[in-house]
């Protein structure tokens, strides 16, 4: 089959590998008919994350069709011929984290739980196609991928439902959700989200959905601000105001009632301190660049809530943990605790509420994928979001 | 031999074991050759420490010691549930890496099958000396055996029911040349070695497989992917024994 390919740092490419066979007794075969690029892979992309292997498949956002499963999977969870979406996080369902509702915490789903011990203490669940810290999983950019605990994660998309609008469902749009629930949103609050890249976009219209009065959205890409906008945010361009300052004017010195860092490791920024953490980050001295969410620790009001939903991978300097303490704040993290998400969010597509394929820039064959990750991440070409199809072999739009 | 008393977490022995063993050369010159290979400024750090670590291993002395270790897991499943895994002994070959097989042969008796260095098949008796139902197994190899092992196992339940704290300690004792042998290979980093059973046992207990990768589709690995495999242990995190029956079904 093809797939794509981590060869190096910033060096993707399409291989001809061995279809993917069934492992575990709980493990099924999906056949991907869509897959995209998260921005999170761009961290991958960048060489920034540690413990990646040449050869290795990404891709963590997929859907398709069940080929086969596993003799440990009852026909009534799922059978051959099923359409699913898969969430990225691999959950048992019956460790104490999965049973405590923190499915992307299992115990029981990351082979190489060791390694993140040794930098986390306690290793978070595996996912799909990433470093090998977090399991080593083979990804979905591929055009079949292997999911273990199958009964548990993938979800039954309904047939009215398209690919475009539920592909999504894999990662962005639930994590984008959490982001705003981690916020704690009174009827009212105003929510600060830095980074309008598309787990942003899912968070700022997450935000109007539970009740938030305003959303102040800040980026600097033209259109990615307009998007912003056209969810009813107020936005902020980051080259062209200072962001503390803006938000003081906007709230009347009291600060958003949350921020949101939807930025994470890789944050753009202005200043002595930004360039300190290019150094820095070009050293492998400090692997994060964490210029947003040092802004957030410091623009959120006084007792407000810091939401970090953008990824970082291992340590970062100078984060102002004076502000944090004096100010009593509270930071709420985590990758997302898919399987809480996926079924409500599925019904609000249903509704209407909400049509997530709106961030879909780029529908691409999985053969042009290697330039759509460059596209992707030099943000050319009004790039918001990559979707690929591993099926077809020719541009599709 | 009282096990219980005796027992305490050697990690300060595991520790001088991993510095001495042969394995630590081998992962130096890997280090060593991935470094090289890369030529960028931090893998030339690598390949240094890679130097420093052969050094280090070449000079100290790699006399085996007996390894003696010990790990604690809570699990999600009840005292009772987990000491049934536990006591039906062929079932130790589902979570112990190290161990092929144990065939029981009566109540107290099974003998066990271990895959020693250069996958040699290193055999046992060993005899169950304390057994009491849902709180504690003990067992040790028969006198005459080739290898001088014992082990326990203990589950206490969580005190607000959150499930039971299954505790592992496993004793290999240097005697003959095998037994030897096997020290040296299961000594390297013992705390490892339990730790991982243990963490697999759970995860058997609670999702009723171990989680692996091996056997999954990739690309080519070329020279940095197959080192970065055995820097990251891929190639040791041998496939789950149900996995060849799964193997075979859908072949």
């Amino acid at each position: 089959m093809k797939a794509v390919c981590w060869m190096g740092k910033e060096n993707m490419q399409v291989q001809n590998v061995p279809d993917p066979i069934i492992l575990n007794p709980r493990d099924a075969i999906i056949r991907v008919t869509s897959t995209c690029i998260c921005g999170s892979d761009l961290h991958l992309y960048n060489g920034f994350v540690p413990t990646m292997e040449q050869g290795d498949i990404m891709g963590h956002e997929f859907m398709g069709e069940v080929v086969e499963v596993g003799p440990g999977i009852s026909r009534d969870k799922l059978k051959v011929g099923d359409r699913v979406v898969v969430p990225f996080t691999i959950a048992c369902g019956n460790c104490p984290s999965c049973k405590d509702n923190l499915w992307s915490c299992c115990d029981n789903s990351n082979p190489n739980a060791w390694i993140a011990e040794k930098m986390m203490g306690y290793s978070p669940s595996g996912l799909f196609g990433y470093t090998h810290m977090l399991g080593g999983y083979a990804g979905g950019q591929a055009q079949y991928a292997r999911v273990p605990f199958a009964d548990i994660g993938p979800l039954k998309v309904p047939e009215g439902v398209s690919d475009e609008k539920a592909v999504f469902l894999t990662d962005i749009f639930p994590t984008g959700y959490m982001g705003a629930e981690n916020c704690n949103i009174r009827p009212g609050d105003t929510i600060a989200v830095w980074g309008c890249g598309p787990v942003g976009q899912f968070a700022i219209r997450s935000c109007f959905m539970l009740g938030a009065g305003r959303v102040i959205a800040i980026d600097r890409v033209p259109e990615r601000l307009e998007m912003a906008r056209a969810a009813g945010a107020e936005t902020l361009n980051f080259d062209e105001v200072d962001v503390l300052e803006a938000l003081r004017e906007m709230t009347g010195n009291q600060g958003p009632d949350a921020c949101m860092d939807a930025v994470g490791m890789e944050g753009s920024g202005h200043g002595f301190v930004f360039a300190m953490d290019k150094a820095k980050q070009f050293l492998h001295t400090q692997m994060d660049r964490p210029i947003v969410l040092r802004q957030a620790i410091l623009a959120c009001k006084k007792g407000g809530t810091v939401s970090v939903p953008g990824v970082y991978a291992s340590f970062i300097d100078k984060v102002p943990m004076g502000a944090y303490v004096n100010k009593g704040l509270t930071m709420k993290t985590g990758q997302t605790h898919m399987m809480r998400y996926m079924q409500p969010l599925l019904e609000r597509i249903e509704r209407g509420e909400i049509d997530p394929s709106f961030v879909i820039s780029h529908v691409v064959s999985i053969d042009q994928a290697p330039a759509a990750y460059r596209t992707f991440r030099d943000k050319q070409d009004r790039c918001t979001k990559v979707v690929l199809k591993p099926w077809e072999s020719a541009a599709v739009a | 031999m009282n096990l219980l008393n005796s027992s305490q977490p050697s990690s300060g022995t595991g520790l001088n074991n991993f510095f001495s063993s042969k394995s630590l050369l081998i992962g130096a010159a890997a280090l060593m050759a991935y470094g090289i290979a890369r030529r960028s400024k931090t893998s030339m750090a690598l390949a240094a420490t890679g130097g420093i670590l052969a050094a280090n291993a070449s000079r100290s002395s790699s006399k085996p010691q007996a390894a003696h270790t010990r790990a604690t897991f809570l699990v999600n499943a009840t005292p009772e549930q987990a000491y049934r895994l536990w006591r039906d002994f062929s079932n130790l070959a589902r979570f112990m890496r190290h161990v092929k097989s144990v065939q029981v042969q009566d109540d107290t008796h099974s003998e066990w099958v271990v895959l020693g260095p250069m996958d040699r098949e290193i055999r046992w008796t060993a005899e169950i000396i304390e057994d009491v139902k849902n709180e504690r197994i003990s067992w040790r190899s028969q006198p005459d055996s080739l290898v001088q092992t014992s082990g326990s196992v203990e589950f206490q339940p969580h005190r607000a029911g959150r499930g039971t704290f299954v505790t592992a300690t496993v004793r290999y004792t240097p005697g003959g040349t095998v037994s030897k042998a096997i020290a040296t290979m299961l000594g390297k980093h013992p705390q490892f070695m339990v730790r991982e059973d243990l963490r697999r046992f759970k995860a058997l207990l609670e999702a009723g497989e171990t989680p692996t990768t091996i056997g999954q589709s990739h690309g080519p690995r070329g020279v940095h992917g197959a080192v970065e495999q055995v820097l990251f242990r891929e190639t040791g995190n041998l496939a789950a024994p149900q996995t060849a029956q799964v193997y075979s079904e859908t072949a």
